[in-house]
């Protein structure tokens, strides 16, 4: 076996070792604990690479809409890095209160916040508020239950709630969708998830690559040359 | 080695279970790397207080009737309620409009609502935190073989009678050591009489012969 011809078979096996992953975190996610044991989150994976660049260029596009939503970009950056893309969507917490009367909300009972007006869609909103907390809850539960099964892996993750609300954004998502998060994961020998330099946005592989190479090694070869 | 029987061993070894649930807990993932969260780990006399507590809001929802029944059985053999909670208030400053505020100051100064079960209107992300530690103090649980199961009922006890303080959203994570798993299957906390009138209004359709037909 030539050299060549093992180093594409480690990259398709490395490919296809994320698609397992993926499934395995999504069945673990699914089968973790659902308040109330009613269905209420689904889990949708993304492995495609136009896939996770189309919601990458959306997570960037949101970045400017608010001033709390500046790392966006670091998120979207740091994605573009992943192999995989996993969105958890809590599907109730939108239009179906768990009629238990919690408070969490800071509505009394849940006939109030049934009755409570929601926050318009538009530019700066990225979850249409207010939620049943006590539903939207179970995202909690499915998060950890895919962190964990990463974990026990040895896959490497972040969560990112900038790709669900992207993703919701969208409409990749079911109708219903009340709340969303992301998580990437990717099986690489360097985490994309940890040791994030500042402004990573701007200073990343890709646009050293571009930057450098693309850009001032060819005006420095035809100049030098 | 000196010799240790059977109860002191699984006392010791529940009561060290809880530790590492604490630590797993502690330690979870969490949004913006902040732990902010509080736990307590409860024994048997504040958890008949929770049961007692529990049963008297039968009027009011007999799920707590049913898991203060639920827990008089349950702290007869080794057991032990952690209870975690957190401040409702935002300080992410993620302005993500899940709370139904367009910000976080908004949610912030926002007028708090009391009530026996949690105060609010709280922050989704302070609750995603607090309920990844207790999944993680569960799954920790698990895989150390205790039966566990999460309550919202017993924290909300435990939030009202004050035994968990400074904390506005609370979630619990109950384990035990009993001989047969207590968590599933609880129908004996059930009278068939209400269980029956309970069906019956809910589902009246399931024992008609067919629909629109009603039995005299």
């Amino acid at each position: 076996m030539s050299m060549e011809r093992s180093m594409r078979q480690f990259e398709d096996d490395r490919k296809e070792a994320v698609r397992i992953a993926s499934l395995l975190l999504l069945a673990s996610g699914t089968t973790s604990p659902r308040v109330g044991g009613v269905g209420e989150c689904t889990i949708h994976t993304i492995d495609d690479e136009c896939d996770i660049e189309d919601l990458c260029q959306q997570i960037e596009g949101m970045a400017d809409e608010d001033k709390g939503w500046k790392f966006f970009k670091r998120d979207a950056a740091i994605l573009r890095d992943a192999d995989a893309i996993l969105i958890i969507t809590s599907l109730r917490s939108l239009t179906d209160p768990a009629d238990i009367n919690c408070n969490m909300c800071g509505k009394l009972t849940c006939e109030y916040l049934r009755e409570s007006e929601r926050l318009p869609k538009g530019p700066g909103i990225a979850f249409t508020g207010p939620l049943c907390i006590f539903r939207a809850n179970n995202i909690a539960f499915a998060l950890d239950g895919i962190i964990s099964q990463a974990r026990n892996l040895g896959i490497d993750y972040g969560v990112f709630w900038s790709a669900g609300a992207a993703a919701m954004r969208m409409e990749i998502v079911p109708r219903d969708t009340g709340f969303a998060l992301g998580v990437g994961i990717s099986v690489t020998e360097k985490s994309p998830f940890r040791d994030i330099p500042l402004r990573y946005g701007e200073i990343n592989q890709r646009t050293m690559n571009d930057r450098i190479i693309q850009r001032l090694w060819p005006q420095f070869r035809s100049i030098y040359s | 080695m000196a010799k240790k029987d059977m109860t002191e061993l699984v006392q010791s070894g529940l009561d060290r279970a809880v530790e590492l649930m604490a630590v797993a807990a502690h330690n979870s993932f969490r949004f913006r790397n902040r732990n902010t969260i509080k736990m307590v780990t409860l024994g048997k006399e504040e958890m008949e207080e929770i049961a007692e507590f529990c049963y008297s809001l039968g009027d009011m929802s007999p799920l707590a009737a049913r898991d203060g029944r639920f827990v008089m059985e349950l702290i007869k053999e080794p057991c032990a309620l952690m209870v975690v909670g957190d401040n409702r208030k935002s300080d992410f400053g993620y302005n993500c409009g899940a709370c139904g505020y367009r910000t976080c100051a908004e949610l912030n100064k926002a007028e708090e609502v009391e009530s026996l079960t949690a105060r609010g209107p709280s922050c989704q992300f302070k609750n995603i935190n607090l309920n990844i530690a207790v999944n993680a103090a569960a799954s920790i649980a698990w895989r150390l073989g205790l039966h566990c199961r999460v309550f919202g009922t017993l924290a909300f006890a435990a939030l009202a009678l004050n035994l968990i303080e400074e904390v506005d959203i609370v979630s619990s994570v109950s384990v035990s050591v009993a001989n047969v798993d207590p968590y599933f299957d609880r129908h004996k906390f059930w009278t068939k009489e209400y269980w029956d009138e309970i069906f019956e209004k809910e589902f009246p359709t399931f024992s008609r012969g067919f629909i629109g037909a009603v039995e005299e």
